[in-house]
């Protein structure tokens, strides 16, 4: 008998699984792949590393603007993939020792419920039936692939297969301008590649703050990525995808299709039912102590649908482990933070100012050129960016900070401390920042409330 | 001499009021007839006028408690004067509720069960004016605080502890419980326990899964009135249905004279009111109060009527309701609901032995069957429901969809047996399906 059976083990799975063996729980993790789930193999670190590749190539080029000159820089595909290969591989075997460290079992197959007895459920793999006392449910999303007539599976990519891709093609269409989308399109074009990218909104990056996102369209649109807006693709026909604009019916040939137009829970395949675990709307319903309806059974991850971000999931399995030990622990999502690796880089916390319109909230919001920061000037030879910060109106908590520029993704967790510890601009105005570093533009912005 | 100030009575079925605000502080200067405080029934506010003159020497309740009246409240006199004499009284007084010495409790013989409790906080929590002053200052809820003092008396250095103690606060969270005027909970949901703003503003969600409210004196009224209903007689419901294509007609025909200038619009109501109280006059054994050892029996009709307010439920009274046309019936019926609802009835015809009879009606929250709680001491309470259609045999073979208007009576089985209970319901509804009247 286990104390927790994990299903899942990707960021939540594993990350609930090393919680529970410091706490002394016996654990079973079953994964039907390998250790660190979509996150580790072919999601965050993979293309992380590519982009970074990216970015090193991209200053390689500019190097003239910093009085650096390089003669005739390439670039080395095979390798930059072999790169990210080696750097998931190595990520992969410290989760795995990670595991063995907490004497977790791992259990490298298919994992389904089989019932319920008196005092555990049973999960069976391999034909095996193990018995646990609490189940973690873990077992992440994948990608979405839209009915659109003419559409073969075979013919066009996701994030898992473009991972995978042997040579930059010369043409890349992008079918969804949401984050993964952004982010291959930014990798492909710094390799050379044309990119085109067809978005059924009216802008990319769905919910991120629109001054971000309308900022970023025009960065890339100057470095040759074509954008076609409130476009809905309505054939695929080989390798040519047929969308209609305005009304009017348009057409990209292009050597690759990635289909990037969101991800779904994974609740196939679990046998959900045998329990009567509660859906809602193709995830698994939970509270904010990730227990769903029935007694014992937690889920945590993207299988929830509500956020999708690996340091969520994390942290849901972490939550999941406290209450199943007894201690109350609650999911907070108002101080999230989400990044858009592209470069340059977004990232974000918190309420975007269309949501506080929409939400009727009354705030109040300032923007600044990230040039106010000198670190930034240093670093980013003509280059753009900005930070915005929204505060509620009449106490003056910080509610969303919103970043588009170089190094955005590593200054965005200050802001979510501010967020979550509820700070006022009063407050954060008595934080000392390190100088020079472009994180003073956030104590720029906040006193820029004072004019 | 020091003079003690006495919480007044208001009326008879007044057992205790609230201080709603204190108007002068200990050490003020008090010239008769001063406003001291102001305080409320579960129906009205009041000020209480000083009679005396002198220094507030003490003020024994804070503000928001709630104090049984003719109890003292406050001490007048000169400063440095002994008050010890009229704080015994108090504690005398508080110790033994029973004894009473004014005429008007002797005829109360229930004065024990009736001094205010608190209900679903547990016991009374005792605090002084100064530790509720210092609690509201640093925005931390009394609940769960152990007493030093007298008697557990919470004193000052009890909430000083306290505080410090607890989860600090994020300073959005404390500034905003100081805009809404609410404590800050002990334990809150953010970083490391911190209570956040979402504690304050939803704390089903995010905090603790319930929290404690006080009650109102009027929900400790009606919670009193109910269960003694339910404890102390023999009730049981019967349910039929009378054909409300009469009360369609009519109904239409009533919006059409009030659309053409009719001063009451005469609802469907008003109309199973008037049949009620025509069947009433068929059925005097219906229209009584029980007595226990006697039965008192009306000759006129007084009609209650409940009717929810924002404060809960009220039941007015239309005394000799069988007096009136249906118009004037619809007028004081309307009359009545709008006083309760503006809290400004006169509290005498709220009380249940004011009505000879109650109608409760649920039919517009499309209830289709219910038990109604008689208002003791009267025998009977009607319930009406809402209309539905339903298959009946119309005769020669036809079948057809008829709309029905549910009616439940509830009756009190030590006055009344089933078969004159059944009887007088059949009277209602043949009152009902054979309704005249001109308007």
């Amino acid at each position: 008998m286990y104390d927790i059976g994990i299903i899942g083990g990707g960021p939540a799975g594993y990350v609930a699984a090393e919680r529970a063996g410091q706490k002394g729980l016996s654990v079973v993790l079953f994964d039907k792949k390998k250790l660190g789930g979509v996150c580790l193999n072919e999601g965050c670190i993979p293309t992380k590393t590519l982009l970074y590749s990216a970015k090193m190539y991209d200053q390689a080029k500019d190097g003239s603007k910093y009085g650096i000159q390089c003669s005739e820089v390439t670039f080395d595909f095979a390798k930059i993939m072999q790169r990210k290969n080696k750097v998931v591989a190595k990520l992969v075997a410290g989760v795995g020792a990670a595991m063995k460290k907490g004497n977790i079992e791992v259990v490298f197959a298919q994992a389904e419920i089989a019932g319920r007895a008196t005092d555990h459920i049973k999960i069976k793999a391999e034909e095996k039936i193990f018995e646990c006392r609490n189940i973690i449910l873990a077992t992440g999303s994948e990608a979405f692939i839209p009915p659109i007539k003419g559409l073969v599976r075979e013919e066009v990519m996701t994030n898992r297969e473009i991972l995978e891709i042997k040579a930059v093609p010369q043409s890349l269409t992008i079918i969804g301008g949401g984050v993964i989308g952004m982010e291959f399109a930014s990798f492909f074009n710094s390799m050379g590649c044309k990119v085109s990218v067809i978005e059924m909104l009216d802008e990319i990056l769905g919910p991120t703050d629109r001054e971000m996102s309308v900022l970023l369209r025009q960065e890339f649109t100057k470095k040759g990525i074509a954008f076609y807006l409130g476009s809905k693709v309505v054939e695929i026909k080989g390798k040519e995808v047929i969308f209609e604009q305005d009304g009017k019916t348009g057409s990209m040939v292009s050597e690759e299709i990635l289909i990037s137009v969101g991800r779904k829970p994974v609740i196939q395949g679990l046998n959900l039912e045998a329990l009567g675990v509660e859906i809602e709307r193709g995830a698994v319903k939970t509270d904010d102590r990730c227990r769903t309806n029935i007694p014992n059974v937690y889920a945590a991850g993207d299988i929830n649908g509500f956020s999708l971000l690996a340091h969520t999931a994390s942290r849901e399995g972490e939550v999941a482990v406290n209450n199943i030990c007894g201690t109350t622990d609650r999911m907070r999502y108002h101080a999230i933070p989400s990044i858009v690796y592209t470069n340059p880089e977004i990232a974000c916390v918190g309420i975007t100012e269309e949501e506080a319109k929409a939400k009727k909230i009354a705030y109040k919001v300032r923007t600044l050129p990230m040039a106010y920061a000198g670190r930034f000037v240093v670093e980013n030879e003509g280059k753009n960016g900005m930070v915005k910060i929204i505060v509620g109106e009449k106490f003056n908590e910080i509610l969303g900070v919103h970043m588009i520029g170089n190094p955005a993704s590593e200054m965005i967790f200050g802001a979510a401390i501010m967020i979550e510890m509820q700070m006022r601009l009063s407050d954060a105005e008595q934080i000392v920042f390190p100088h020079p570093t472009v994180s003073e533009i956030l104590k720029e912005t906040v006193f820029a409330f004072k004019d | 001499m020091a003079y003690p100030v006495i919480m007044p009575r208001q009326g008879q079925s007044v057992e205790s009021c609230i201080i709603s605000n204190w108007n002068k502080k200990e050490g003020d200067q008090i010239k008769k007839g001063d406003i001291l405080f102001s305080y409320e029934t579960d129906k009205a506010a009041f000020e209480c006028e000083s009679e005396s003159e002198g220094v507030l020497l003490k003020c024994l309740y804070a503000e928001g408690d709630e104090v049984p009246v003719l109890k003292v409240v406050a001490v007048i006199g000169e400063p440095g004067e002994p008050i010890g004499m009229h704080l015994d009284e108090a504690v005398k007084e508080i110790a033994k509720p029973g004894e009473a010495t004014s005429p008007i409790e002797i005829e109360e013989k229930k004065e024990e069960i009736l001094v205010p409790m608190e209900y679903g906080a547990g016991e009374r929590i005792k605090i002084s004016p100064r530790a509720r002053k210092k609690a509201e200052d640093l925005g931390i809820s009394i609940d769960n605080i152990s007493g030093s003092g007298a008697e557990g008396r919470i004193i000052e250095q009890d909430i000083i502890k306290a505080a410090e103690t607890r989860q600090p606060a994020t300073s959005l969270a404390q500034a905003m419980a100081k805009d809404l005027g609410r404590t800050i909970p002990a334990q809150g949901s953010g970083v490391g326990n911190r209570v956040t703003s979402y504690d304050l503003l939803s704390p089903a969600v995010a905090g603790e899964d319930s929290e404690i409210r006080k009650i109102s004196n009027m929900r400790k009224i009606i919670a009193a009135k109910m269960h003694e209903s339910l404890q102390n007689s023999a009730q049981l419901t019967h349910h039929t249905s009378a054909d409300a294509r009469r009360l369609l007609e009519l109904r239409k025909v009533a919006k059409e004279a009030f659309e053409k200038g009719l001063s009451e619009n005469i609802t469907i109501n008003d109309m199973v009111c008037y049949a009620v109280i025509r069947a009433l006059k068929k059925h005097p054994m219906a229209n009584c109060h029980f007595l226990g050892d006697s039965i008192k029996v009306f000759k006129k009709v007084h009609l209650g009527l409940a009717v929810d307010t924002e404060r809960g439920l009220m039941v007015p009274t239309v005394r000799n309701a069988d007096d009136l046309s249906i118009q004037g019936l619809a007028g004081q019926l309307k009359g009545a609901a709008n006083s309760c609802k503006k809290g400004n009835i006169n509290p005498e015809l709220l009380a249940s032995e004011s009505a000879t009879f109650s109608v409760s009606n649920l039919g517009s929250y499309g209830v289709e069957l219910f038990t109604p709680v008689i208002n003791l001491p009267q025998v009977a309470i009607l319930g009406v429901n809402t209309i539905i259609s339903r298959p009946a045999d119309l005769g020669n073979g036809v079948f057809g969809f008829v709309p029905y208007i549910g009616l439940s009576l509830t009756y009190d089985h030590r006055a009344l047996d089933g078969a004159p209970a059944s009887a007088f319901l059949r009277e209602i509804r043949l009152e009902i399906e054979n309704l005249k009247f001109t308007i």
